[in-house]
């Protein structure tokens, strides 16, 4: 790894990190929602790639961990001390996807990224229509914590999520995904347990979404499930993760910085706008630039190289 | 082979059916270590089933595998992977986005050799590349490759499994002359260094009979012939299905 | 009322009918589109949203009749589909080869993103609340069965148009040739089929049907700009069960649909319409873990 980019990107990192671990300190009330925000998407977009971009198996439904996480806090409001509930988002989110994981890796390509996002609809319209048919109204939550608590809980799982995402790529796991990612019978053949390990991924992928999820259920004193199972939440999750590009946790990072900026600039003055320009996002870098800003640079110095 | 030695791998009475077609029936053979043995035999003919058969790729519809004396058949294919057996296939597969190092990287990794730490696997990974002449190609992409040199890569990459057992489907085909030596160099200079067990399906003849001891012929899913390269050239049956009755 | 009240229910049945006969078209709009471009065009059924949108404001702008709108809504239709393909499909298998695995793999979030920019661009032009109209609402009755005549009527549209589209691909030259793109382009190619003609005809009248059948949707529901994406759902659900290519298959996956819709709905409650409809979507792929395309390739 040429040493220079990854000292620049650990100095960068650094002091990010730092900024952001002081901002409740001496910004007012609104710029740390904001940066709950980020650190929020920063954590979604991480635990996706360790699925996603590792395997190559593109998930449409990242939001179904989120939603089931917040679920559960919501259902035991009062009555679980909240650690213990936040916890149990998480670990509920990862047995979904234990549950779920075996048949559903099965599909492949293009299959699966609507499968995923059929998976997600369906928990949300049937907890719509349990919560119909058990004839409640709203759920409402009084007595959260501070914005400070939770913007905390929120730095730690982002930090969790990046950490995840180092490892994992670092790792030999992490060599045996991208490997079944390039060619999934190839890697198999070469000794990578090739079930085991997409089944691995999937279930890291959706703890810390769970949690998540459970953290910013805090936000809101009213609960409504389309939100939290919202599919736009999985799709902004995927446009930063193609904007940023590359396979490690330096393009979830750009990209999530990138369209976090541009929708704090529209969302005020345009909100359609921002839906419009997530789309043409969306279909722009698949079309053009499908390595995403990282992939953008990397031809940029070859040619650089090559031209030298 | 001598009566007494143990085989390495044996096949007994294996069969495959895909549906309404019988790909492979009764098929029997044993293969001692360090032996070379060819199977040959008409498109069609069950070749490269009987390697999937072999690797995990598919599972048996009837028969047995055995590996130093160990029923493999029905295990997965990194099971069998990481027990000894590596396979190549007929239409390359490598990993294109990843380079020819982290190609064999995996296999050092996750074969039988099974080097977790990255800097060892590497290091037996460029070892093998050495050998093979690919070491400037370590920071290619694969996708980059030219298809002579995707088949070398697919058997450099088989080959820093650490696999006793290397199946080598087709490595030959559409190389050119030339290529076609280098490649037979390299593998002989391979097997002999690490006194590798090869079973190779190939087309290229001249090149099966210079590699392999002992040939094995399908047709239609059987066995009709197996011995040396002379004896199977002059087989009758071999004859009459390469050549028509009167050939033979 | 009891089960087997419910399942014997005349209303509840031509309800199905209904409902399945307008999957059955916007699903055989999505196999010609599909069967084409081999990438799940996500879409589709935001095509079905502005023929409805088309017809709405045909009617409430004009007073023109949806059933005279709806030819002129297909019509357009095909002309849309016409343009993407010259326009946009063209390019993209030019560009990147037709077997390229990661554009595939990719494919599905290019059209994510431009259903979502056409929804967007549409709640932005039309305001995002619904909306509707009222049309032939006269009551018919057959026996205890209460039919109100635009629900007539999209039936017998639908109808009769999916058996005319499928009486196309059967019977005629160009529906052979259709087909065959559909199941082997290179083959097809091969045997001297003018593959980009056929594509794009199979794409104009993909379009077609889906705007055809906007323009019927629009007499029944209210619309939105959010309203097509069901349509989506369905559609691919009657071709993962129905079997691509296969038009009659799908018409009968279609009325199948329609009545698992209906009593189902019927049998429990209008909340848990979604959860049917997603729940055949996940069960569909589940199944059949090879999508559409399970070739049965013995080749080994």
């Amino acid at each position: 790894m040429a040493t220079t980019a990854t000292r620049g990107w650990l100095g960068v990192g650094i002091v990010g990190v730092a900024l952001l671990a002081a901002l409740p300190f001496f910004a007012n009330p609104y710029l740390v929602a904001t940066g709950l925000t980020l650190l929020m998407w920063l954590a979604l977009t991480q635990s996706w790639c360790v699925l996603s971009k590792m395997t190559g198996y593109v998930s449409l439904g990242h939001v179904v961990f989120y939603g089931i996480g917040a679920y559960l806090v919501v259902i035991t409001w009062q009555s679980w001390p909240l650690p213990l509930a936040i916890a149990a988002a998480g670990a509920l989110a990862a047995l979904f996807a234990v549950v779920i994981g075996l048949p559903v890796l099965r599909v492949r390509g293009p299959y699966f990224v609507i499968l995923t996002f059929g998976i997600a609809e369906l928990v949300k319209y049937s907890i719509l229509a349990g919560e119909a048919a058990s004839g409640t109204a709203s759920r409402i939550l009084f007595g959260a914590p501070d914005l400070l608590v939770i913007y905390f809980a929120m730095f730690a799982l982002a930090a969790a999520a990046t950490l995840l995402l180092v490892l994992v790529s670092r790792s030999r796991f992490g060599q045996g995904l991208r490997s079944l990612r390039e060619n999934e019978e190839a890697a198999e053949t070469l000794g990578v347990p090739v079930v085991r390990y997409k089944l691995l991924a999937f279930v890291l992928s959706a703890a810390i979404p769970g949690m998540v999820g459970a953290v910013m259920a805090l936000r809101s004193t009213y609960f409504v499930v389309g939100q939290v199972f919202d599919p736009m939440i999985s799709v902004t999750v995927i446009a930063m993760a193609l904007l940023g590009g590359g396979d490690d946790a330096r393009g979830p990072i750009l990209g999530t910085l990138f369209l976090f900026i541009l929708s704090e600039v529209l969302w005020v003055r345009a909100p359609l706008a921002y839906m419009l320009i997530l789309g043409a996002v969306l279909a722009g870098f698949v079309l053009l630039a499908p390595g995403g800003i990282l992939g953008i640079v990397d031809s940029l110095r070859a040619r650089r190289v090559r031209s030298a | 082979m001598s009566a007494n030695a143990v085989p390495l791998l044996e096949v007994r009475d294996l069969g495959k059916r895909f549906g309404g077609l019988t790909a492979l029936s009764g098929v029997s053979f044993s293969v001692a270590a360090g032996e070379t043995v060819g199977v040959m035999g008409a498109n069609g003919a069950g070749k490269t089933t009987l390697f999937s058969l072999i690797a995990g790729n598919a599972r048996p519809s009837s028969g047995t595998i055995t590996l130093d004396g160990r029923r493999i058949d029905g295990l997965s294919p990194d099971r069998i992977c990481r027990l000894g057996v590596a396979r190549t296939f007929q239409i390359v597969k490598p990993f294109p986005g990843l380079t020819v190092l982290e190609n064999l990287r995996t296999a050092a990794m996750f074969g039988r050799v099974a080097l977790a730490d990255r800097g060892r696997a590497d290091r037996h990974a460029m070892a093998v590349l050495d050998e093979i002449g690919m070491i400037e190609l370590a920071s290619a992409p694969a996708a980059t490759l030219t298809l002579a040199g995707q088949k070398r890569l697919e058997v450099a990459r088989a080959i820093a499994t650490g696999a006793r057992i290397v199946l080598l489907d087709e490595v030959m085909a559409g190389l050119t002359a030339t290529e076609v030596a280098q490649m037979l160099e390299t593998l002989r200079r391979m097997r002999d260094s690490r006194g590798l067990t090869l079973i190779v399906i190939e087309h290229v003849m001249q090149a099966l009979m210079k590699l392999c001891a002992r040939i094995v012929v399908l047709h239609h899913g059987e066995r009709i012939a197996e011995g040396t390269p002379e004896a199977i050239g002059r087989d009758e049956r071999v004859l009459s299905v390469y050549f028509g009755a009167a050939a033979a | 009322m009891s089960i087997v009240e419910t399942l014997l229910s005349g209303q509840l049945l031509f309800a199905a009918l209904v409902t399945g006969s307008l999957y059955a078209l916007v699903a055989l709009g999505l196999n010609l589109v599909y069967g084409t471009l081999r990438m799940l065009n996500v879409a589709h059924g935001d095509v079905v949203m502005l023929g409805a949108y088309g017809a709405y404001w045909a009617f409430t702008g004009w007073g023109v009749s949806p059933l005279l709108a709806a030819p002129a809504v297909a019509a357009l239709g095909a002309l849309a589909g016409l343009a993407v393909y010259r326009g946009v499909v063209r390019r993209l298998f030019a560009s990147t080869g037709q077997t390229s695995t990661r554009l595939e793999g990719n494919s599905l979030l290019l059209f994510f993103g431009l259903s979502i920019i056409l929804q967007n661009a549409a709640a932005f032009a039309f305001t995002p609340n619904a909306r509707g109209f009222a049309y032939l609402t006269e009551v018919y009755h057959l026996g205890n069965v209460a039919m109100t005549a635009n629900r007539i009527a999209a039936l017998v549209i639908a109808g009769a148009t999916c058996i005319a589209v499928a009486a196309l691909l059967s019977r005629s030259l160009l529906g052979l040739s259709m087909r065959a793109v559909i199941e082997r382009r290179e083959a097809a190619t091969i045997v001297g089929v003018d593959v980009d003609r056929v594509q794009a005809i199979s794409f104009a009248l993909g379009f077609a049907t889906a705007a055809l059948a906007g323009a019927l949707v629009s007499m029944l529901e209210q619309i939105s700009p959010f309203s097509g994406f069901p349509f989506t759902i369905a559609a691919f659900i009657v071709i993962i069960l129905g079997g691509l290519g296969n038009i009659g298959a799908g018409l009968g996956a279609a009325l199948l649909l329609g009545a698992i819709e209906t009593y189902g709905v019927a049998l429990t409650s209008a909340n848990v319409r979604s959860v049917l409809l997603y729940g055949a979507f996940v069960a569909a792929l589940l199944l059949f873990p090879r999508g559409l395309f399970a070739r049965k390739s013995a080749r080994a």
